[in-house]
């Protein structure tokens, strides 16, 4: 028993890891323009649609769809911007109601493109065991923690260092103090959706290629991302990446010492412990409560 | 002038009165001519259900300023809740509605801690909360029979010898039940209530200094938006006599009266209700024949386009053209 124990928390932390991509995503379009993307989910299930076509239609490995779909959810990411920034009045609500329905196009353009069906990779490079001591998990599962850990490693330097990232953080901190300094903040906007497009884009990729997937599953992405940020609060990357592994260990104990079927309540318990115990999450962060 | 404006306002009442009532006559005559078809009368019954639950996310969007990702929800749960009572336990079809509506209304209780969150994570955390509901009816399988669902549901009675259950029946059944729900929402938007959730619309912060308890205000919002939109699933489940927990907490039921509210403009009362005939008339007759299974593809690009082009609705749009031209033309008379 304590054998399968470990293994769930060996598997969820892994899961853990393409989680923390989507709340990243998340966190970051809302730090920067306070705007919460409600079709994140829908951009990662974009991405791991357009591995599936190019494994089935090209005979591919689903890792070599990375470049398409990191230019089709770049795109379509930065379309999003564009059309949240044409809202004139009550943003903060309006554009909730407006990625809504962005969702709801994505949803069903998958929907009419890829049908209904359940698609899962059939790659066996992907699927092979990979044994580490212990614990086994998929070939898949261990490639994207470890990309997941680079993308992270890659988005804390951006946005400690670089000076994009810096503008990024320095925006979403003060806005009026970042345009002083010459930054455009319309410009940092566009460049956390298309950071947000690429988290997406990879973390879309790993979903293919170790779980499976169907159209409606992008709302269900949404909602673990957020159940994720209010677990971290939306500060900090190491934070987010703790929350995350949290999901995901929650929901793989659930499935080995309950049922499958209900995976998905594990998060939403977790989540409703933490809004009654702690509101303003694990890593406490100001300015959520009413 | 005071008399002027006074007579003014009465005219306003008077003309908005006389409106509403041919409204409402249209709302009761209009389908008597169709009384025989079935198939439209389907329709506008469909469409009145979608009508009022878009009248209980508008209430709770307008007078509480919080948007509700999980309306799927409460009409779910007062679908359950109507239908078990009814059927295990023998309660009246017509009681049972109302208990439906309570039924949402104690779901929503379990959602109050969720106002502690400021907008956006309240409508997120709205969102998770119908996940639940749609698992643990799922799971729940001797109460709720579940992913197999319910068939047989008790359908609506006969009363004073009108078989609601009948296609005309459900549709005055419906209707009413709409337009108490819009009677309140009417009265509560007149009432100190109305005009302290107005003001909290403002500013918040400034209604809680004068003594407000913004929090009690809009938790009752929330009951009350979530008892109105129980109802409505209730009467949906003894209409089509079957529920299973994915059609009953359907996301469907979260986008089409979106949709409608937004496109009748969610601010006023008839708005929504008009919003929700239209958009349900064209989705099922026109988009649903273009493209037969992605078809809420239209909806949600109609969503996005309203919300670009004119957030308050398409009626307060074309008000705002005639109102236009009709002050213009008064002003060149004087």
């Amino acid at each position: 028993m304590s054998e399968l124990i470990l293994q769930a928390l060996y598997s969820g932390l892994l899961q853990g890891g393409s989680y923390a991509l989507i709340a990243l995503g998340l966190a970051l379009v809302f730090g920067a323009m306070r705007v919460i993307n409600l079709a994140q989910g829908e951009l990662v299930l974009l991405s791991a649609y357009i591995a599936y076509s190019v494994e089935s239609g090209l005979g591919l490995n689903p890792v070599l769809a990375i470049p398409i779909a990191l230019v089709v959810v770049c795109l379509t990411s930065a379309l999003v911007y564009f059309v949240v920034g044409r809202i004139k009045k009550d943003r903060e609500i309006n554009s909730l109601i407006l990625t809504y329905g962005i969702g709801v196009i994505l949803t069903n353009g998958m929907l009419l493109v890829w049908k209904a069906d359940i698609r899962s990779t059939s790659s066996e490079w992907m699927q092979e065991a990979f044994v580490l001591g212990p614990f086994y998990s998929m070939r898949s599962e261990v490639l994207f923690f470890g990309v997941s850990l680079l993308m992270m490693a890659g988005l804390w330097w951006w946005l400690s260092r670089s000076w994009y990232g810096r503008a990024v953080r320095a925006v979403s901190s003060n806005r009026d103090a970042a345009k002083l300094m010459g930054i455009n903040p319309g410009y940092t906007e566009l460049v956390s959706f298309i950071v947000a497009g690429i988290l997406a884009a990879f973390a879309g990729v790993a979903l293919f290629s170790y779980g499976v997937i169907s159209p409606a599953y992008g709302g269900v992405l949404t909602v673990k991302a957020f159940i994720i940020t209010v677990l971290a609060g939306v500060g900090s990357i190491p934070g987010v990446l703790i929350g995350a592994v949290l999901l995901g260990v929650a929901e793989a104990l659930t499935v080995t010492l309950a049922s499958s079927a209900l995976q998905e309540l594990a998060g939403m318990g977790l989540f409703l412990l933490v809004l009654f115990i702690m509101p303003n999450g694990l890593f406490g962060v100001r300015g959520r409560r009413g | 002038m005071s008399m002027m404006t006074n007579m003014n306002a009465n005219m306003n009442e008077n003309m908005s009165k006389t409106r509403l009532l041919a409204l409402l006559a249209l709302c009761v005559g209009g389908p008597l001519l169709f009384a025989q078809d079935h198939y439209v009368m389907s329709l506008l019954v469909a469409s009145m259900v979608i009508g009022g639950i878009a009248l209980s996310w508008a209430l709770l969007g307008n007078l509480g300023g919080m948007i509700s990702f999980g309306h799927a929800a409460f009409f779910g749960v007062g679908a359950y809740t109507s239908a078990v009572l009814s059927m295990k336990f023998g309660v009246p079809v017509l009681v049972a509605l109302l208990l439906g509506g309570v039924g949402a209304l104690v779901a929503a209780l379990a959602m109050l801690p969720v106002l502690r969150l400021r907008g956006p994570y309240f409508a997120l955390a709205i969102l998770a909360y119908a996940h639940i509901f749609r698992i643990l009816a799922t799971e729940w399988t001797s109460m709720t029979g579940g992913s197999g669902g319910l068939s047989n549901i008790p359908p609506l009675p006969t009363l004073l010898g009108l078989d609601l259950s009948s296609k005309s029946g459900a549709y005055f059944v419906i209707l009413s039940i709409v337009l108490v729900f819009a009677v309140i929402y009417a009265r509560l938007r007149e009432s100190h209530y109305g005009l302290a959730l107005r003001a909290m619309h403002e500013s918040e912060d400034a209604t809680r200094v004068v003594g407000v308890n913004s929090v009690v205000l809009k938790g009752m919002m929330l009951l009350l938006s979530a008892f109105m939109c129980g109802v409505v699933g209730a009467f949906n489940a003894h209409y089509i006599s079957f529920l299973e927990p994915d059609y009953a907490f359907s996301a469907l039921w979260v986008t089409i009266p979106i949709v409608a509210a937004i496109f009748g403009g969610y601010r006023s009362i008839t708005g929504p209700v008009v919003g929700a005939v239209v958009v349900y008339l064209l989705d099922q007759l026109v988009f649903k024949n273009i493209i037969p299974s992605g078809h809420q593809l239209v909806l949600g690009g109609l969503l996005v386009a309203m919300i670009v082009f004119s957030p308050d609705g398409l009626l307060p749009l074309l008000r705002k053209l005639f109102k236009g031209k009709f002050t213009r033309s008064k002003h060149a008379a004087t």
